[in-house]
């Protein structure tokens, strides 16, 4: 009886995830909460500002949902996004072929990081929480050495102004279309890609997964690449947002971007969890910030709500029935 | 039955009308057992007939769904394995419990170490531990030892000292013996027999026949979850007492073996294979359409030496030919491919073999990804194609190919981790103990299988721990003994007989 009950749960389960119902039902109430405030937060204009303001945290949270899949951690991304925007703009300063390279460039160098990264966790076993600690540490190094300890002179090229604020579709801005693009492409990389089906399965029980004849090491190196690239990029975007890259500008990024995989119901302990989750996360804890900050809220009880909301979401989806 | 065998004591435990499921599956049925003060009682039957669930409700592990149990007569229920602990009744898991980077006297003392002013009392740990080892029959061990640095066997005889300083009225042992040498084996044996004098009760849970011959006083058999038949040892032939476990004539569990061997080429050679000290100069092959089992006590080597051929173990000695040819595998990954074909299907299909969370579908595929992409992209229609004849051909009960895999029974997880190796048409097909923990009907479909497979080409190594597989199925049987292949058994020499007396090293050298 009971057992049936639990089969036809669990397929509706998988059909809707209640945690991305429950994410995206919190932003509704959000939004009404904050319409008690003003008016304004269900304009058109506010909503898209809000989009594109989320943009940069999606693209960053795609790579973090890829390592958090696998069960692993990527704490790299404060200094991987200043990487980026840093090196990008860096290049920039070298030329015509600096500018035309700015971009691929602070990307490349995001991409280095998750590769070390990458090599710590896959080849040399290293856990994932301690390495992605260590390569945060030393990129911030290197980023003060090359500056001087001082905010950099570079400023972001036309290009990534233009991904970062323009609009090419009218109305619509280009960081919205971006991270839209991204989207997709994780999309069809979790589901219809054979790496995606290993990514699932290396979270869920790697030991099944390398005897079923996987690399599941070049799995692992691959998507701690890739979140490293996301990251290094959203900063791209970010220096490009603020015509400059600046020494601390991935430090508010590392526990949204987790917030929001995790509000988004893919489970901290890898093997579940779906894109749409997390395009709801990003969302919610952008709303959440913006409507924090009208509320005139201090960055220190932002940081206390965040951390509640993380757990609070971890005690309600983070313990699914352990199936036999 | 029997005028209650003749005692006219009062039972120290009874379980009556225990039931129990776990999700698809019925574990026990309406079980009942009685057991007595200063006896030893075996439990027999087969994996799965619901002897480990019984021992699991006993000890405190798991609640039963219905039933009650009786201690001296008193109706008593056990929600954590510490309130069976209070109770008198300690158990001795097959798996080792003990804490390896802790003294043996820490772990003898774990559940209960004696205190002084809140701390732990060195001193009386210390002793306590020294006794208990002592009425193990181990007083050799040095309590202040680190259990990692123990060998297996001395692991066990800690174990049962752990389990002896907890003061136990009903001593339960589930496949204790398993991981003991022969001469281990003698001395829990006459630990056992001076225990049982004391006035303990003993459950004894074992597949082998022989220690069960030579322990135990009562036997109790189990098949599908309740138990069939109870009975004072000895009274009962070894055939009489697999009838009661299967439930049927022996003989018509398998399909028919050729009659001669297949004079094929080998498609498998390995020669002098060696890994560590697990597996010590290996050398046999396996023919084209052969079953060959590996037999042996637990933990010989037989899963190291699949393991190594699979390309998993590291730094392995010697050589392996696959088509006449050495090769080099260095991970499953180039075990399966094309030039090789190789499968294996592994020990725990729980941790191995599925990703229990995922879909029926995802696990099917998931071997084969390679053979049902292109350029890494899945093509959905010929993945749905193949896995549908794996379905068909291994007839995989689940309501629906979506559901998490981990919701099927046991037999049908295991036919989910069979058919996704098939699916690559494998030609060397290794197997670890593929039948533990399922059902009689799923086994039997799994032995026809087998030799179907065989039949059309394959090379089949077939490890079991159950030696009537390896009778039933197999047209060799090597046996290892510590690593090393102690015995070939060729036809009518695989004998239950044969089997065991090699396994535990009886014939020939050791009788020196």
């Amino acid at each position: 009886m009971s057992e049936t009950a639990n089969l036809v749960g669990t397929r509706w389960l998988r059909r809707v995830d209640p945690a991305v119902a429950t994410a995206f039902a919190c932003i509704i109430l959000l939004l009404a909460f904050g319409s008690l405030y003003s008016t304004n937060f269900l304009s058109p204009e506010y909503l898209l500002q809000q989009l594109k303001v989320a943009s940069f945290l999606g693209v960053i949270a795609t790579g973090m949902m890829l390592v958090i899949l696998l069960g692993q951690i990527d704490l790299s991304v404060p200094w991987a996004v200043a990487v980026g925007g840093m090196m990008a703009c860096a290049a920039a300063a070298y030329g015509t072929v600096g500018v035309y390279l700015a971009i691929p460039f602070g990307v490349a160098c995001g991409a280095a990081i998750g590769l070390v990264n990458g090599i710590g966790v896959a080849y040399l076993r290293i856990p994932s929480m301690i390495i992605t600690l260590a390569t945060n540490a030393v990129a911030q190094g290197l980023m003060v050495v090359y500056t001087g300890g001082f905010s950099p002179r570079d400023s972001a090229t036309a290009a990534m102004r233009f991904l970062a604020t323009g609009s090419l579709l009218p109305g619509i801005p280009n960081a919205v279309v971006i991270w839209a693009l991204i989207g997709f492409a994780a999309v069809f990389l979790l589901t219809r890609t054979t790496f995606g089906r290993s990514v699932y399965a290396i979270g869920n029980r790697e030991r099944a997964a390398y005897l079923s004849g996987i690399d599941t090491r070049r799995i692992v190196m691959v998507a701690f690449i890739l979140s490293g690239a996301l990251s290094a990029f959203g900063g791209v975007l970010l220096a490009g947002y603020a015509s400059k890259a600046a020494q601390a500008m991935g430090d508010a990024y590392l526990l949204p971007a987790i917030a929001a995989v995790v509000l988004g119901g893919t489970s901290i302990l890898g093997g579940r969890g779906s894109y749409l989750g997390t395009i709801a996360g990003v969302i919610l804890i952008t709303v959440l910030q913006s409507i924090l900050s009208v509320m005139q809220m201090p960055e220190a009880g932002r940081q206390v709500i965040y951390g509640i909301l993380i757990v609070a979401m971890l005690l309600l989806y983070g313990r699914t029935p352990a199936l036999r | 039955m029997a005028a209650d065998m003749g005692d006219a004591r009062p039972p120290l435990l009874r379980m009556e009308g225990i039931s129990k499921r776990f999700g698809g599956v019925r574990a026990l049925e309406e079980a009942e057992l009685t057991v007595r003060a200063g006896r030893i009682h075996a439990v027999l039957g087969e994996n799965g007939a619901g002897k480990s669930t019984l021992i699991k409700i006993l000890a405190g592990v798991i609640s039963p769904d219905e039933g009650r149990m009786l201690l001296d007569g008193g109706e008593v229920s056990f929600a954590s394995p510490a309130e069976a602990n209070r109770a008198g009744i300690v158990c001795i898991f097959q798996e080792l419990s003990l804490i390896p980077d802790l003294s043996v006297a820490d772990n003898i003392a774990l559940f209960d170490p004696p205190r002084r002013f809140g701390l732990i009392d060195r001193r009386a740990q210390r002793r306590i531990a020294e006794e208990a080892l002592a009425r193990a029959g181990a007083p050799d061990i040095h309590p202040m030892a680190l259990v990692k640095d123990l060998p297996l066997s001395r692991r066990q005889m800690v174990e049962i000292a752990k389990s002896l300083a907890r003061q136990p009225r009903i001593l339960i042992l589930d496949e204790a013996t398993s991981a003991l040498t022969a001469a281990d084996v003698a001395k829990v044996f006459s630990v056992l027999k001076r225990l049982r004098s004391e006035g303990l009760a003993l459950l004894y849970i074992s597949h082998r026949m022989h220690e069960i011959a030579e322990l135990a006083d009562e036997c109790t058999v189990f098949r599908n979850g309740r138990n069939v038949a109870s009975y004072p040892a000895g009274t009962k032939t070894d055939n009489e007492v697999v009838e009661l476990m299967i439930g049927r004539e022996y003989k018509h569990v398998f399909p028919p073996k050729p009659v001669s061997p297949p004079a094929a080429r080998p498609v498998l050679e390995c020669r002098n294979l060696s890994w560590s000290e697990r597996l010590r100069d290996i050398s046999f092959s396996v023919r084209q359409g052969e079953v060959v089992g590996l037999g042996g006590l637990d933990g010989q080597g037989q899963r190291e030496l699949l393991l190594a051929l699979f390309g998993v173990l590291r730094g392995c000695g010697g050589k392996v030919l696959v088509n006449g040819k050495p090769v080099a595998l260095s991970s499953p990954g180039q075990a399966k491919a094309d030039g090789i074909g190789m499968a294996l299907i592994p020990e725990d299909r729980k941790t191995e073999g599925l990703m229990l969370p995922m879909s029926v579908r995802e696990n099917l595929s998931f071997a084969s990804l390679d053979r049902v992409s292109r350029h890494g992209l899945i093509d959905r229609a010929a993945e749905d194609r193949q896995i549908e004849e794996m379905v068909r051909l291994l007839a995989i009960r689940a309501g629906s190919l979506d559901m998490p895999v981990g919701g099927l029974s046991g037999g049908n997880q295991q036919k989910v981790v069979i058919a996704k190796w098939l699916m690559r048409a494998p030609r060397i097909i290794l197997l670890n103990d593929p039948t533990r923990g399922i059902d009689v009907g799923t086994k039997q479909e799994i032995y026809q299988l087998l030799r179907r497979l065989a039949d059309a080409g394959a090379a089949i190594l077939f490890y079991s721990t159950d030696y009537d597989e390896l009778i039933g199925c197999c047209d060799r049987v090597l046996v290892l003994y510590d690593g090393m292949i102690k015995r070939e058994l060729v036809g009518k020499e695989i004998t239950e007989h044969a089997l065991i007396a090699t396994a535990l090293n009886i014939s020939g050298e050791q009788a020196a």
